[in-house]
């Protein structure tokens, strides 16, 4: 119960950081919109194409934002040595690294929300075949994107080249989710394959893991 | 002032669930206390003892280690070599009883700028375990009720302090360190440091203050000097009978 008030906290203070700096809103929305844009348009009219194209791109849009997020969210704790304050706190720092990825996971969530509606319309994407598969893959994949970035997002706040090491880190780890992502993304929106429910396995199997790991390992990263 | 006597009945009680205090420890006791970064030592054999309720001045120019002293005390950084207790707590190995019991005032406020002082302090309440009726009057008593509800990024240097002191007020830790509170405040903010730390003292619990301010040792009961990582002798204890400050 009480690790489950300082996650509560710990993400009710991070999504109320991020409501008042509009980053998501000022930076990241608009740098996922760009990027599909931009895909569309070099890819061409094809809407095949497209279409069979469209849930890469769109989980790349996802994992960019992503980054930018998870950079954002660390940013607000080093502006004044505010993690240090977390660090000397006696809480269970696996409620830190919860709920650090808890307000990832709903910010990209909602950013999601908006990305699968702007590809939906680009590219034509059907949305209606498999509901519930979407929504997994979404629920899921954004979730092991979330334990990868609260877990790394600490390790590279100290880095001097923390801009550039971030993303070094994240994203071998982040590509098996990914592509289990993709693939059930492009399951539930139509594409031929099935085995959408095998795809959205190895998701909870990856997001067990990055949250257990983290979940363990999270107080040893963040003492000097 | 020894570790035993009247002002212990003073010192708050130990927190339901927690470990008990050990009462019968000094406050702080350094053994060879050594702290490198990279190839440079801050810290070189540090042998130090503060007694329960006595105010410790620690002096010395920029670079001497008084930072770096007052994190390993407060648990922010480890010792490289050496080790020692804090309220009767290792300083490796019971880390978060330490934690619980300490606070550290450094240089930087760990405040979040996009929250506001009142949102900081509830914030602070939730990681500490403590109630949150008292924001409104600890945030008076440093000045700042009437701008609690405004984010921290608008505040003055003077003016995060005073949070950062607020929220040292509401948890009453038995261990204060404050390293450098005076940096950049004006008179007033002085003032509310100089109450938190005349507080500290009436209620028989510990301070380290490490600070260039030369108008600010007098509350102290004992004074030590540090210059390039290590202790240098102190003056005699005014109130201590137990100085065992030793150079490294």
């Amino acid at each position: 119960m009480k690790l489950f008030r300082e996650v509560v906290a710990v993400a009710a203070k991070d999504v109320r950081i991020e409501a008042r700096s509009r980053y998501a809103l000022g930076a990241v929305l608009p740098f996922a919109a760009t990027v599909l844009i931009a895909f569309g348009l070099s890819i061409g009219p094809g809407r095949t194409l497209l279409q069979e194209t469209a849930p890469g791109l769109l989980w790349l849009a996802v994992l960019f934002a992503s980054i930018l997020s998870f950079r954002r969210s660390y940013e607000a704790e080093g502006e004044d040595g505010a993690l240090e304050g977390l660090l000397l706190a006696p809480v269970d720092k696996a409620a830190v690294f919860l709920g650090k990825a808890a307000a990832v996971a709903g910010q990209l969530l909602v950013l999601e929300v908006v990305v699968v509606l702007l590809v939906s319309a680009l590219f034509g994407l059907s949305l209606g075949s498999e509901p519930a598969v979407l929504a997994g893959a979404f629920v899921l994949g954004t979730i092991g994107l979330a334990g990868v970035g609260s877990l790394f997002g600490v390790l590279t706040e100290s880095a001097r080249a923390r801009e550039a090491v971030f993303p070094l880190l994240v994203l071998p780890l982040a590509t098996p989710v990914l592509v289990a992502a993709v693939r059930a993304t492009a399951l539930a929106t139509g594409s031929p394959g099935g085995g959408g429910g095998s795809w959205l396995g190895l998701l909870l199997a990856f997001d067990v893991v990055f949250l257990s790991t983290g979940t363990l390992v999270y107080g040893y990263l963040l003492e000097d | 002032m020894s570790s035993s006597g009247a002002s212990n009945a003073l010192l708050p009680a130990s927190r339901p669930g927690s470990i008990p205090d050990r009462r019968g420890a000094a406050a702080i006791e350094l053994s060879g206390v050594t702290r490198v970064f990279g190839m440079s030592p801050a810290l070189v054999r540090v042998t130090l003892t503060v007694d329960r309720g006595e105010t410790l001045l620690v002096r010395g120019p920029n670079g001497a280690g008084k930072s770096t002293l007052l994190r390993v005390m407060g648990t922010a950084l480890s010792p490289t070599y050496g080790g020692g207790s804090v309220l009767g707590f290792d300083l490796s190995r019971e880390r978060d009883e330490i934690r619980r019991r300490t606070e550290l005032l450094g240089h930087r406020t760990r405040l979040y700028e996009d929250l506001s002082a009142r949102e900081n302090l509830r914030f602070a309440c939730v990681l500490y375990g403590i109630d949150q009726d008292g924001i409104g009057a600890v945030l008076e008593r440093v000045g700042l009720l009437d701008v609690a509800g405004e984010r921290v990024r608008a505040f003055s240097q003077g003016m995060r302090q005073r949070v950062a002191v607020a929220r040292a007020l509401m948890r009453e830790p038995e261990l204060l360190l404050l390293d450098e509170p005076y940096a950049g405040l004006d008179a007033d903010a002085k003032e509310v440091v100089d109450e938190a730390i005349t507080a500290a003292r009436a209620d028989g619990r510990t301070v380290v203050l490490a600070t260039h301010d030369p108008t600010r040792g007098a509350i102290a009961d004992r004074t030590v000097h540090m210059e390039q990582g290590r202790m240098l002798p102190g003056e005699p204890a005014r109130r201590s009978g137990r100085d065992q400050v030793t150079a490294g």
